[in-house]
């Protein structure tokens, strides 16, 4: 039990360093700018501990997150903007109708494994890409504010907050869930899928859990997006997004809650905070794919479990130091 | 007495790969309480019987009879094989099918995984239900371990653990389901003497303590002439004897096809 409240304790903090910066700005230590990057590896975060659900405790793959993201982003553009639902309502339906569809297209395309399913995926996101260029051109859409309570609307700080306060929920909802029959069932798949069978576990039914938990979070980080950055258009849905998403779990750290946040602030924290404000290199082009390709290729050489397990590992070596010097 | 009541009856079962029939009419009947053996030299079709009765592979022919929890007979042909154990019937691996990165404890709460009644939402908001749940399965899991005498690793991870523990822990993983009957995939394999006989003894533990049957399909004579009430031989996929050890052993056909070898190669 103290175990578990060291590990909410962890989030709690992580919750607490990121919802102070809003107020750094305030007080002049750091930039605006600096907070609406933060915002952006936050919500990004979330659709990655959604996929690491997926990709880390059962080993499947999806190359669908950004198509699902930019569903729900448009979604609760349309529900708020044009028919004025209430931000939650909004929230609850852009999530839902998004994951239904994750359900079926998971109830279709998971008879596929390994590359194909990655392949299905990103068919399916292509797709909707697609269809929101059809529907929506390629003209920029304004959601509005999000109203919590009547005459209450968050400003960019606001949503930030709220935003930092839902990674914290859901990685508190995700932990209790991992260590529970549900993620052990999950796990055991992904190492056996023979015991799973064997211990009663329906590979399809799970399989199709965790697809859909990787379709909500990405849809709850759309939605997000959509009221943070309060611009939709359907350039950033692309495979693009996808795969940055997928390098946040391999350089952050498989089958980890914490993993995901570590890797979103690598992948689109630190080429915007730090690279590029460096003289001379900071204005190559593209400088973040060179160093986000670079460090996945360094990550999986040398550190395949992902970067988050770094500290595990240097406490060990701390304490075997000190046990051979004693 | 039950003794004599019939758990498991095998008829007629038979799978074909291409041209190859690996099991050929195959038929015999473990009675409940007992510690039954399936034996038969490499490549006789042991562990494919095997993967037919716990449907694994799905036979071509025959019935594999079960008299499930509830005390009625199912022939579990056609069953799904995920639902195999909600009748009863537990298997281990060969080779220890165990998650590496889960402690001892928490690979055994995957063999309660059917006794589970909350899903994801119960467990993700930790209801009541969810914690109460969770903690009986743990308790139960720390006796089963207790049992098995490694109670004080039940926090260490899986990965790293002697071949021997892992294999109590798979035969823990199996009682953590309540089951009628456990079939055991060749559990001496990978075992030193000390370990088999250490096993052998556990077996008759498991059978006494939490009342059920075992069929083992096995390599190692020593085990199964040890242990076993009764034995069934096979060689190419076909019944070749069944009897108790000593009528096996005293077997034209039987020592022909397994136990001569294995005597002159052991000697």
């Amino acid at each position: 039990m103290n175990f578990l409240k060291s590990r909410y304790l962890t989030y709690l903090l992580i919750g607490v360093v990121l919802a102070s910066l809003p107020f750094l700005n305030q007080m002049g230590v750091i930039r605006s700018a600096t907070v609406t990057t933060f915002g952006f590896i936050v919500f990004y975060a979330i659709a990655a501990l959604g996929l690491n659900v997926l990709l880390g405790y059962s080993g499947l793959i999806s190359l669908g997150t950004a198509g699902f993201m930019g569903l729900a982003a448009y979604l609760t553009t349309h529900f708020t903007g044009e028919w004025h639902l209430h931000f939650f309502a909004s929230l609850l339906l852009s999530v839902l109708i998004p994951t239904v569809i994750g359900i079926v297209v998971g109830l279709v395309s998971l008879r596929l494994e390994g590359m194909y399913l990655a392949i299905a995926t990103l068919a399916v996101a292509e797709v909707s890409r697609q269809i929101f260029i059809e529907i929506w051109s390629w003209s920029s859409l304004r959601p509005p504010a999000v109203l919590l309570l009547q005459g209450l609307a968050l400003d960019r700080d606001g949503m930030y907050l709220f935003i930092v306060g839902l990674l914290v929920v859901l990685m508190m909802l995700t932990d209790n869930f991992i260590h529970s029959p549900v993620g052990r069932a999950l796990l055991t798949m992904r190492a056996s899928e023979a015991a799973a069978q064997a211990m009663g576990i329906n590979l399809f039914k799970y399989k199709l859990m965790a697809f859909g938990i990787a379709t909500a979070y990405a849809a709850i980080s759309g939605v997000l997006y959509a009221h943070f950055i309060r611009a939709v258009d359907p350039s950033p849905w692309t495979l693009l997004l996808s795969l940055q998403i997928l390098a946040v779990i391999v350089i952050g750290g498989f089958r980890t809650i914490t993993g995901p946040i570590f890797g979103s602030f690598i992948v689109f924290g630190v080429p915007p905070l730090i690279l590029n404000q460096l003289p001379v290199i900071g204005d190559i082009p593209g400088l973040a794919f060179i160093f986000n390709g670079a460090l996945i290729i360094i990550v999986i050489l040398f550190y395949p479990r992902g970067l988050v397990y770094m500290g595990q590992d240097l406490k060990k070596l701390i304490k075997r130091k000190e046990v051979k010097s004693q | 007495m039950s003794q004599s009541k019939k758990i498991l009856t095998i008829k007629g079962l038979s799978i074909a790969f291409g041209g190859l029939k690996a099991v050929d009419d195959l038929s015999f009947h473990v009675n409940a309480g007992e510690i039954y053996g399936l034996i038969g030299p490499n490549g006789a079709g042991k562990t494919t019987a095997f993967n037919c009765m716990t449907q694994f592979y799905k036979p071509d022919a025959g019935q594999v009879i079960f008299n499930h929890l509830q005390g009625e007979d199912v022939d579990l042909v056609g069953k799904k094989t995920h639902d195999i154990i909600k009748l009863g019937l537990v298997r281990t691996f060969q080779n220890v099918e165990l998650i590496g990165d889960l402690t001892l404890l928490d690979n055994l709460l995957i063999g309660a995984h059917i006794a589970y009644q909350t899903g994801l939402f119960a467990n993700a908001f930790k209801l009541p239900k969810a914690r109460r749940e969770e903690e009986e399965m743990t308790k139960k899991a720390l006796e089963i371990l207790a049992f098995l005498g490694i109670e004080t690793k039940a926090y260490e991870l899986a990965a790293g653990q002697p071949y021997g523990v892992l294999k109590k822990v798979e035969l823990g993983r199996t009682l953590m389901s309540n089951p009628k009957l456990i079939i055991l995939d060749e559990p001496a394999a990978g075992l030193n003497d000390t370990e088999t006989a250490e096993l052998a003894k556990l077996i008759k533990e498991i059978r006494e303590t939490y009342s059920c049957t075992v069929l083992l399909v096995e390599h190692d004579m020593r085990l199964v002439m040890g242990i076993c009430d009764r034995i069934c031989a096979i060689s190419f996929g076909k019944k070749l004897a069944e009897g108790t050890p000593k009528e096996i052993q005293a077997s034209k056909d039987v020592q022909e096809a397994y136990l001569g070898k294995e005597a002159s190669s052991n000697a």
